[in-house]
């Protein structure tokens, strides 16, 4: 099971029988069965056949549309699930509810605890770097997460948690040539930026499909206040996840230098920076590995893929919500 | 009323196998399929292509729809049969003979649709086992049809409620199509989590 990526301009994307199957300057360039698809992304453009549209709307396969250089678009949405009782307890608890604080709380104590657990761990392998500051910091912001009793503070205080860690980010780089000052978006003007920026689109992807699956509007959140065509629910849910599969991903290709500072174009004025078609595919390549790979669920004690935990985490609290558990356990990883 | 407040013959079976599965297929809307299920619609088509005919002095009929306006029941017939005046309900499982009783109940749904279509008594049905092709005689007591009536009203209230049973964890929840959707474990789970701090 996996995603499938479509970097290449003016490919046509048609169907045979059962088969997805991928085709640019009359070559094949891939064909894969659609039993093994979970969600299609298109970087760029490409021709879709009508064929497709209706096989992946049949089969609850989202398809999203992101620039060459991963800036999210829009989406083929696929018919939301009947689950109505989901949905309408996800919109009572919107705005200053309990089950919305709680929510909120555990978003951010998800995102900051796998935030100082990614400092401590660095501060072990080596000598040089020094975190204890920022893990002091983490460590005060996440203790008085229980006694802060609006949205709004909460959310000062998952910034000040990402400001602390961030200013660490750059001493987690070792490798010659790439460097880190300040988290910058819209657009990355330096490499690590377009990196994170780039991870943090496939994965908002891949959450608006798990959230998707469990019945939410993922429009409505709770930490993200709404605004026009932004998904929310899937940026809350998303916030747990940022250290462990971008952060760590990103980091594992500079520090092994699988990415290196001669993969990234500059462009004139804006000082955008992108990956070259070609390091765009490995960095799909590494994003999809990383989706892939196995780790012991804290919670429901089994291996899972980080790709199948998106949607328990989704379940979790959806069963939350629902009043079937009295606690939404964010995936905290020791 | 429309025809769909009616209850379908299938949530029978859906219900007495679990009350929760029974609620996430019909009220929220939930379906997927698992090689058990995709087994049993397989098995289905093929029953259901094949029409009306007679076999030596037997008349069979199959996939016709059944209805009884008493118990607000709908739903379709596989087979049913008729010998020297007595009919009957057949209806068709992959697997063999389940661990649960839960086909006996909608053989009893079936005849009770008969009854109030055909205006005469049904005392047996019979559940056909593909895996086994043995064909499995279900007489319809007294105590199975107030079961039958009982599990009725159940599932009637649940639809016209809408409130959830509760998921509980047993043996049979692996078998079930719904499991990565319900997660019956979590609520134990999750009270005994301990978050690393």
């Amino acid at each position: 099971m996996g995603t499938v990526y479509i970097t290449q301009d003016d490919c046509f994307i048609g169907k045979t029988d059962e088969r997805l199957n991928i085709r640019a300057n009359k070559q094949k360039l891939l064909d894969v069965p659609l039993i093994n698809i979970e969600g299609v992304v298109i970087m760029g453009r490409a021709t879709v056949s009508p064929a497709v549209v209706t096989e992946l709307l049949n089969r609850h396969i989202p398809l999203s549309f992101l620039t060459t250089t991963g800036r999210y678009l829009g989406r083929l949405e696929p018919e939301l699930t009947k689950n109505i009782f989901v949905r309408k307890a996800q919109w009572q608890a919107a705005g200053e509810t309990e089950k919305s604080l709680h929510l909120v709380r555990g978003f951010i104590r998800g995102k900051l605890k796998n935030y100082r657990t990614a400092l401590l761990r660095k501060q072990r392998e080596r000598t040089d770097g020094n975190f204890q500051t920022a893990t002091d910091r983490l460590k005060q912001i996440l203790s008085s997460l229980t006694s802060t009793a609006t949205i709004d503070s909460l959310r000062g205080l998952e910034g000040a948690g990402s400001a602390a860690y961030f200013q660490c980010f750059d001493a987690l780089i070792r490798s010659e040539g790439f460097r880190f000052e300040a988290r910058r978006r819209r657009p990355p003007t330096d490499p690590v930026n377009a990196l994170l920026s780039l991870g943090y689109s496939l994965l908002s992807h891949d959450i608006q499909s798990a959230v998707n699956i469990v019945g939410f509007d993922p429009y409505l959140g709770y930490l993200h206040v709404e605004r026009y065509g932004r998904p929310s629910l899937a940026l809350d849910l998303m916030e747990e996840f940022r250290p462990i599969v971008v952060d760590a991903m990103v980091l594992n290709a500079i520090n092994n230098r699988i990415i290196t500072p001669a993969d990234f174009t500059t462009e004139p004025i804006s000082n955008a920076v992108s990956l070259t078609p070609e390091a765009l595919r490995t960095f799909l390549r590494l994003y999809e590995q990383k989706k892939q790979s196995n780790f012991t669920h804290p919670v429901m004690g089994k291996k899972c893929t980080y790709q199948e935990s998106f949607e328990i985490q989704g379940r979790l609290m959806a069963k939350y919500l629902m009043e079937e558990i009295e606690q939404y356990p964010p995936l905290v990883l020791k | 009323m429309n025809n769909s407040d009616y209850i379908t013959i299938a949530a029978l079976n859906q219900y007495s196998y679990c009350p929760h599965r029974c609620w996430r297929m019909f009220c929220a809307g939930e379906f997927r399929d698992n090689h058990y299920t995709l087994d049993g619609t397989n098995l289905h088509e093929r029953v259901h292509t094949l029409g009306e005919g007679n076999r030596e002095e037997m008349w069979q009929v199959r996939a016709i729809w059944l209805k009884s306006e008493q118990y607000q029941l709908i739903g379709k017939a596989d087979l049913i049969e008729s010998v020297e005046g007595e009919v009957y309900p057949i209806e068709y499982k992959r697997g063999k003979k389940g661990e649960w009783d839960n086909d006996e109940l909608q053989v009893c749904a079936q005849a009770l649709c008969l009854e109030e279509m055909m205006g005469k008594t049904i005392e047996r049905g019979y559940v056909y086992y593909a895996q086994t092709r043995r064909r499995q005689a279900v007489e319809i007591t007294e105590e199975l049809r107030q079961e039958a009536i009982a599990t009725l009203e159940a599932i009637s209230n649940l639809l016209q409620t809408g409130t959830m049973p509760p998921p509980i964890y047993t043996k049979r929840c692996r078998g079930c199509s719904l499991f990565h959707q319900c997660l019956p474990q979590a609520a134990d789970k999750v009270k005994r989590y301990q978050e690393a701090s």
